[in-house]
């Protein structure tokens, strides 16, 4: 059996299946929305973190790179039913729009992704349901990519406006402990985007501590703080309030010792990553295991593979194995492409 | 009338005395409570520094706080870059506080900022602007700056007596504005070693020694004008750039190989900034001139001293400019010396507190500190069991000679320029 199955189209599900194709061997990309492109595409993402690459144009260029292989077979509006069988010979039950439909492959890359964490659920004061300019950062996300940062209650440009790290993640209460990765650096990037967008604008950050992996600290972090003026403080937001018509913000500025007390006209909270829909019901159907936070567990027998789950001949992709960015979607669908090739070489061993 | 009285609880204020409008509210019926609450954000007066010319940098700093720990002022006081930024993030103008006047420039932050925060450029930008502001500047300073523009040293002492410490020196000095003759070395005594009683002291014993390595050295006299590097420093760049011009005017009417300094401060001013002005020399600082002939010097230093001495690295000799060992290969030759490094020494080392302008600031920085960065320097000599402490600018022998007598030391330790030294160890 020569055909490994891909399940879901993000930037990890269409890496891992380009590489498989390229490696020579057939395809299954399924994908349960009528579009391919995943959680950029949903969102709506207006720049990647890569050199404010334009999403929409590098997502096309990821998803031509799929299709225009002979040996993928692209599957949208199809989910996975069941599934039985093991690493070398796997039979998975689909249906494709209405029809059903059987899959046979040696291998399987589970790319089902994340989804945001819902500030409704956020412990703190937050009012993301009540008032109308408490947005997240993928509502922002939106905004930024039709050049229209307004204020949802007015239509109008906000002068002043805050993000708020960690909403939703390093969290006991809420039970998210994790850090969720990426957040620090899309704050930093959709400042910038702010600053160039809303020039007379001032942008704040409250934050624990700015966890700029890598090359963000010179590519995002310094230049929004150093060229384009944003105003980064220590301390989180207890409470967001309505004041008037704008919004009080209450929380400590930790290197000052003091209580602040802040009126802004947009807040924008980082809202973390937590396991998709998708990828919770995938674990259940393939019988994966699923660590404390439904994240797909991974580590195999050596307990540092990024890829492996807990069943031999099934992968684990990008952020259904928790919080990833890019880099790491990219790097675990190269890698899970290489160990499914090698079940569907060595026949399951 | 005006006596306050902080209460217990900080941000607590309450005046002992007071009457207003005829009705005596003193004690507790005046009492007030500062703001804590942060209301507002305040960019604006980050940019009001960093727009600055060459001041761009104090804008980058990201609240590491590696400054702070190794800031001479926040040993004696509450200071560092990260807090000066912090201040004015919270709605406190740089330029309008007294935390403008309180940094020496000795640039220890800026050897640890990881984001090359550079204090030493935004602070005389802020200082400079605060000036062309019309704020008011410490009588002190003002003073000093006033006697630079008008007599060509700090000190207000008139010109023609630049060179009157000659006549005190054993050895005959050769003065060049009056014998008009080429010579190897152009020695640049500066102001405190040409005028101030304890600097003549140094500038005497340093012709001696000159004068028994052979060396063939002169001094321009009173043409001479200080190089005004501290004035700089202090916010007055137009008057450093002024007497940048007539300085370099008056080297250009001499034959001269290289030049000798004894002020760190002024090699900074001939090395880092007259270039661009248009006076490039080879400049040397009187220890790396003399640890140059150690080897001579050492046949010639034949009294043993028994002291035991602790060395001061000055910020403009050392972190300034690299140069830490120089001085203690000239210690380290002394004939019967014994040397304990202080615990902050070479890099580390912690400033006298007369850079930047901090000479002329004494009176304005103890209302704002715990005590002088001399005088807790001098605990620091003195804990060493040093008696005597070693100094190579002339900016620290009556700094620390007053510091000595200040915290009572005074009969505890000595404070020597090396040269002093040098020339107590070579018998007349």
């Amino acid at each position: 059996m020569s055909r490994v199955l891909t399940i879901g189209s993000g930037p990890a599900g269409l890496e891992a299946a380009r590489c498989v194709a390229e490696l020579g061997y057939d395809v299954t990309l399924i994908e349960q929305l009528d579009r391919l492109g995943g959680t950029p595409e949903i969102e709506r993402y207006a720049k990647l973190t890569h050199h404010f690459r334009d999403s929409e144009e590098a997502m096309r260029e990821m998803i031509t790179a799929v299709t225009s292989k002979p040996n993928v077979q692209v599957l949208p509006n199809t989910t996975v039913l069941s599934a039985s069988g093991e690493a070398g010979k796997f039979r998975v039950a689909v249906k494709n729009g209405g029809a059903p439909q059987e899959i046979e492959a040696g291998a399987i890359i589970i790319a089902t992704g994340f989804q945001h964490f819902d500030p409704g659920r956020e412990t703190q004061y937050y009012n993301y349901y009540s008032l109308p300019d408490v947005i997240t950062i993928s509502d922002l996300e939106g905004m930024l990519k039709d050049h229209a940062v307004l204020r949802p209650s007015t239509g109008t440009p906000p002068q002043k406006v805050a993000f708020i790290q960690c909403v939703g993640s390093r969290d006991r209460q809420i039970g998210n402990e994790y850090c969720s990765k990426v957040c620090c650096g899309i704050a930093s990037k959709q400042a910038i985007e702010i600053r160039e967008q809303l020039p007379d604008s001032q942008v704040f950050i409250f934050y624990i501590d700015m966890r700029m992996y890598g090359y963000w600290e010179p590519q995002l972090y310094w230049p929004a703080q150093e060229q384009h003026k944003v105003t980064y403080v220590k301390g989180l937001v207890s409470e967001i309030l309505p004041q008037g018509d704008r919004i009080l913000i209450r929380g400590e500025d930790t290197t000052m010792g003091r209580p602040m007390e802040i009126t802004l006209d947009m807040v924008v909270l980082s809202v973390g990553m937590e396991p998709s829909e998708g990828t919770k019901s995938m674990a259940g159907v393939f019988g994966v295991e699923q660590n404390q936070y439904g994240f797909i567990a991974t580590g195999g027998a050596s307990g540092i593979d990024p890829v492996a789950t807990s069943r031999p001949g099934i992968f684990v992709v990008g952020a259904a194995a928790g919080p990833s960015d890019l880099d790491d979607s990219f790097s675990t669908a190269g890698l899970a492409a290489v160990r499914a090739a090698s079940v569907l070489r060595n026949g399951g061993k | 009338m005006e006596t306050t009285v902080k209460l217990k609880v900080q941000g607590v204020i309450e005046l002992k005395e007071a009457l207003v409008d005829g009705i005596d509210v003193s004690g507790h019926w005046n009492r007030m409570f500062e703001q804590r609450v942060i209301w507002e954000y305040t960019p604006h007066l980050i940019q009001e520094v960093a727009s600055l010319n060459d001041a761009e940098s104090f804008s980058w700093c990201y609240q590491c706080a590696k400054c702070v720990p190794v800031c001479p002022v926040d040993v004696v006081g509450n200071y560092g870059p990260r807090k000066l930024y912090k201040n004015a993030q919270t709605g406190t103008s740089l330029l309008e506080s007294p935390n403008l006047w309180l940094c020496t420039t000795c640039m220890n932050c800026l050897r640890v900022c990881p984001k090359q925060v550079d204090v030493t450029k935004a602070i005389p930008a802020a200082r400079e602007q605060a000036i062309l502001n019309g704020k008011s500047v410490p009588a002190e300073l003002q003073e000093a700056l006033e006697n630079t523009s008008r007599y060509g040293n700090e000190l207000g002492q008139p010109a023609r007596k630049r060179d009157a410490w000659v006549a005190q020196a054993s050895v005959p000095v050769r003065v060049l504005s009056k014998e008009k003759q080429p010579v190897e070395w152009l020695w640049w005594v500066e102001t405190y070693p040409a005028y101030h009683p304890r600097g003549i002291d140094a500038s005497v014993a340093l012709a001696r020694i000159f004068h028994t390595l052979g060396l063939d050295v002169g001094i321009i006299g009173r043409d001479e004008k200080t190089t005004a590097d501290s004035q700089r420093l202090a916010g007055e760049r137009g008057l450093f750039e002024m007497l940048a011009e007539e300085n370099i005017a008056t080297l250009g009417k001499y034959e001269f190989k290289r030049i000798v300094v004894t002020d760190p401060h002024a090699m900074n001013a001939f090395r880092k900034h007259y270039p661009g002005l248009g006076g490039t020399y080879d400049v040397w600082h009187y220890t790396q001139l003399l640890a140059d002939h150690l080897d001579t010097l050492r046949q010639h230093m034949t009294r043993s001293l028994g002291y035991h001495v602790t060395y001061h690295d000055p910020c403009y000799l050392g972190r300034h400019h690299g140069e830490y060992e120089a001085p203690r290969k000239l210690i380290e030759a002394l004939p019967g010396v014994t040397f304990s490094e202080m615990w902050r020494n070479r890099e580390n080392g912690y400033c006298c507190g007369g850079g930047g302008g901090g000479m002329w600031l004494d009176g304005f920085v103890v209302e704002h500190q715990a005590r002088r960065l001399s005088e807790q320097r001098i605990l620091e000599a003195v804990a060493t069991g040093a008696d005597t402490l070693v100094v190579s600018c002339p900016y620290e022998v009556s700094r620390f000679e007053d510091a000595a007598k200040s915290t009572g030391n005074e009969n505890t330790i000595r404070i020597r320029d090396i040269a002093e030294l040098i020339a107590e160890a070579i018998p007349a």
